[in-house]
């Protein structure tokens, strides 16, 4: 696997074991710069234990991950959310009582603007200004993935393919350095997915690197540049997803045969 | 008929007060904590000890002093507030949903057994009295007009705690807060730290529980464990919930709803001769029911969660129009 | 260490009842994932069954069998009219778990109503304590013990080795799963209640002997005891909570001998803090624990 980018992501060698079921097992991989990384493999993996790994919400025996030149010792997940590093999960988790907007311009963090004092201060001049700015920033994005109309609604009442697209706007609003998308596709009609790839493109063009775990193998092929293989804890092959048809390693993985690539019928 | 509005009046603001504090923790925060008549009880305990001196034995509690009363109030919501950190800081950790409630629950049954086993305390069973007309004298109010210095007091505090809330729940800290309640997960991927934020909560919630506590004890000039079946705190929540959890206008109107008319008309009810405990035993039943019944019909409550409704813009409007 | 022998047989009437009250809740919460807050209420509706059918009859037997009977019935009604009703409507079980909060405050009172608060009492005699080996048992204490470990013989037997059992043990793993197997997840959750409701009334009933008196509201406090004991053994988990059940309850009476019994829920519950905060999986499964995983 050639990187011609730096690699925004460095996993070597994760370690994490649950009593006696090995979920990942000396997991290593790159993630360069500014592309799009696949992450696939067969049902338990490993890759979701892997990502929460990444990502803080759980700890591995051993290991590093190495995000933009640091070492993510044990910090907890909403650090590495700070340092840049956000995650999406299997199932959309919007915020459901939060309307579609308050979801939207909640996606980033202000420590100073979060404050309890300021709660009761109120906003200093600046920051009013910031919050103006950054509500028509967040109407903008609505606007991009057609939310605009549903604004207001009560995040939780949307069906599962707007929940997905708020959660990209939420990524698309907090312009995070890496973006892990764990399978967006999931329960989601596949006449949203072409949106999603735009989305996704949409991250690369600010800047943003992004990974994707799926099933759907298609839309891996649409927006990847690189795949990472993953079976039974440890990564057994990566490269452009069209060379990875032929390998052997890959085909035994998914028992045999790896799901065909049908053309959408538009 | 007026003494008896007053007081009822009275009671309702109170009430309102400690209402609202909880809706902090569980309406905003998410957490269904049964700790927090502890801090209501412990902001009336040190209220009565802040003020009323040394009382001949056999009567026996701590500290006995005669401060100011505002100091006292002071100091019984600053102590509600350091006992919230405590059982905050080790809850809160790693505790959710039943886990945490539980432990709530033992930490405020532990409270109960001490103020009610260890005399020393806050004496036992017996309890402590003795708050009579705090700031009458410097204010020059006679004993008939005291109770509508109180109803004022009451009200003021009442107000101020609303405004105060409503404030913080329209800022980005309330709005990150409910996100918590909403998807800790989410909300920790997008850098919120959750153990800070709902520790904020709760020592907030705590405090204004303590102030409630503090104007309870200064309304019925004593306090007991009677006054404090650790089950009161479900009178509260059935009040938060019926109202509207999340949204402080609906915990006035559940406060209204619950305690002041239910409360108040079993008070009404004639006594059936043979039978002397049916109308007070018939709140809390009523109160469990109105309870249950919200919790599987209306569990938003009467006034749903307010949210931002962001306005229509000409944009928009012309996106209408087309 | 006579004396610490004489507390440890004390320590085992104790724990004989806690574990049977222990055992019924685990057995709810494992059928439907529950925590029962009006779980000392079945004890208490036991506890007041017997004391009405002793008055009219005079046996002993009579009232237990009441207790058992009208705990069975009380638990099964929580169940059929509260319970599965948010079950079936899916609904989150912290909700349905403030919810037997309300259920117990709406018993104790109808308690109340029907019985007054005063403190009642059976009429039924203890008898002497006599030695049993290093142990000072009276005739009631030694029912306790002897019946305790009866049902609980009989809860084993049930649960490990009928079909029933079987189909118990499906659902509290895993309901769905044991549905499209074709068990009839609701019959057997409804009737685990009942089963639980037997063994908890009938836990009243002897608690009720034990101490004495009894009023509307001592099966709440028992449960926080019960509670703990549940816990440390490990939710769901009928057997462990047995043991967590049998060391609570011996613990206690040697805390109550060196400090005043008024301390017994705060003991309780300090321990019950303790063993959530270590390991909130129960004493005997090895889970570190975070907000996360």
């Amino acid at each position: 696997m050639t990187t011609e980018a730096p690699a925004a992501l460095e996993v070597r060698g994760l370690y994490k074991h649950f009593g006696g079921v090995r979920a990942v097992e000396n997991c290593s991989f790159t993630a360069p710069e500014g592309k799009v990384t696949g992450l696939i493999g067969p049902n338990g993996a490993g890759k979701s234990t892997a990502i929460d790994l990444i990502s803080g919400f759980k700890l591995p025996d051993a290991g590093t991950v190495i995000f933009g030149g640091k070492a993510l010792e044990g910090l907890p997940p909403h650090r590495i959310s700070r340092l840049g590093l956000i995650r999406t999960f299997q199932t959309p988790r919007e915020w459901p009582r939060l309307t579609v907007l308050e979801n939207v311009v909640l996606a980033r963090w202000d420590q100073a603007r979060e404050t309890f004092w300021r709660g009761v201060l109120g906003l200093r001049q600046g920051q009013r200004e910031a919050t103006i700015g950054e509500l028509a920033e967040a109407r903008e994005i609505l606007e991009q993935f057609g939310l605009m109309a549903l604004r207001n609604e009560r995040a939780g009442n949307l069906s599962g393919g707007q929940k997905r697209l708020v959660e990209f706007a939420r990524i698309r609003m907090a312009q995070p350095q890496l973006v892990i998308l764990d399978e967006p596709m999931g329960g989601v009609n596949p006449v949203l997915g072409e949106r999603m790839a735009l989305a996704i493109e949409g991250f690369i063009a600010i800047g943003t690197t992004v990974i994707v775990v799926e099933h759907n193998l298609p839309f891996i092929e649409r927006v990847t540049d690189n795949v990472v293989v993953m079976s039974q804890g440890s990564v057994i092959a990566s490269g452009p997803f069209a060379s990875l048809r032929s390998n052997q390693a890959v085909i035994d993985a998914y028992l045999g045969e790896m799901p065909t690539y049908e053309q959408p019928s538009a | 008929m007026t003494q008896y509005l007053v007081s009822v009046l009275t009671e309702g603001a109170i009430f309102g007060v400690m209402a609202l504090g909880l809706n902090v923790i569980w309406g905003w925060s998410g957490d269904f904590d049964l700790a927090y008549y502890g801090y209501v009880a412990l902001g009336a305990y040190m209220t009565l000890v802040l003020t009323i001196g040394r009382q001949p034995p056999p009567t026996q509690y701590i500290l006995g002093l005669t401060l100011p009363y505002p100091v006292a109030v002071v100091g019984a919501v600053a102590s509600a507030m350091f006992l919230a950190l405590v059982i905050g800081l080790i809850a809160l950790r790693h505790l959710r949903g039943i886990y945490f409630s539980i432990v709530t629950l033992g930490a405020v049954y532990v409270l109960y057994t001490m103020a009610s086993q260890f005399v020393p305390l806050f004496n036992g069973y017996q309890g402590l009295s003795g708050l009579v007309n705090p700031m009458a004298d410097v204010l020059g109010i006679d004993f008939n007009s005291y109770q509508y210095f109180l109803l004022g007091l009451a009200i003021a505090v009442f107000l101020l705690v609303y405004l105060f809330l409503s404030r913080v729940s329209s800022s980005r800290f309330g709005l990150a807060l409910r996100s918590l309640r909403e998807d800790e997960r989410a909300a920790a991927a997008f850098g919120r730290d959750i153990y800070r934020l709902k520790l904020k909560a709760y020592v907030l919630g705590a405090a204004i529980g303590g102030l409630g506590g503090a104007l309870f004890a200064t309304y019925v000039t004593a306090f007991n464990t009677s006054a404090w079946a650790p089950l009161e705190t479900i009178v509260l929540y059935a009040a938060v919930l019926v109202g509207g959890r999340g949204n402080i206008r609906g915990v006035v109107l559940g406060v209204f709803i619950v305690i002041v008319l239910i409360e108040e008309s079993t008070r009404f009810l004639p006594e059936i001769p043979g039978h002397p405990n049916i109308v007070l035993a018939l709140r809390p039943i009523v109160i469990g029911l109105a309870l249950i019944l919200f919790l599987r019909f209306r569990p938003q409550g009467l006034l749903p969660e307010r949210r931002y409704m962001d306005p229509i813009q000409e944009k928009a409007k012309q996106e209408l129009a087309t | 260490m006579h004396q610490a022998l004489l507390t440890l047989g004390f320590g085992l009437v104790t724990a004989a009842i806690l574990s049977l009250s222990a055992v019924a809740f685990t057995l709810e919460y494992a059928v439907t994932n529950v925590a029962n807050l009006s779980h000392g209420e079945i004890l208490t509706v036991g506890a007041y069954a017997a004391l009405v059918v002793h008055e009219r009859t005079g046996s002993a037997l009579a009232a237990a069998l009441a207790a058992a009977a009208a705990g069975g019935i009380i638990a099964l009604a929580m169940h059929l009219a509260v319970v599965d009703r948010f079950i079936r409507r899916g609904t989150p079980t912290l909700v349905i778990f403030i919810a037997t909060l309300g259920l117990s405050f709406v018993i104790q009172n109808l308690l109340v109503i029907i019985f007054g608060a005063a403190n009642r009492a059976y009429s039924i005699p203890s008898g002497a304590p006599f030695q049993l080996g290093p142990f000072l048992w009276t005739a009631v204490d030694i029912e306790i013990i002897v019946s305790a470990i009866a049902i609980t013989a009989a809860l084993f037997v049930v649960i490990s080795y009928t079909k029933f059992g079987k189909a118990l043990r499906a659902v509290s793993q895993n309901r769905e799963l044991a549905r499209v197997s074709g068990i009839n997840a609701n019959l057997v959750a409804s009737a685990t209640w009942f089963l639980a409701g037997l063994v908890a009334g009938y836990a009243g009933f002897i608690l009720a002997e034990s101490i004495g008196t009894f009023t509307p509201s001592f099966g709440f406090g028992f449960f926080l005891i019960t509670l703990t004991a549940a816990v440390a053994g490990g939710l769901g988990r009928a057997f462990s909570t047995m043991v967590g059940a049998i060391i609570v309850g011996i613990a206690l009476e040697f805390f109550g001998g060196y400090v005043s019994p008024g301390y017994n829920l705060a003991f309780a519950f300090g321990i019950l803090a303790l063993v959530i905060l270590i390991r909130p999986r129960g004493l005997f499964v090895n889970a570190r624990r975070s907000v996360f995983e």
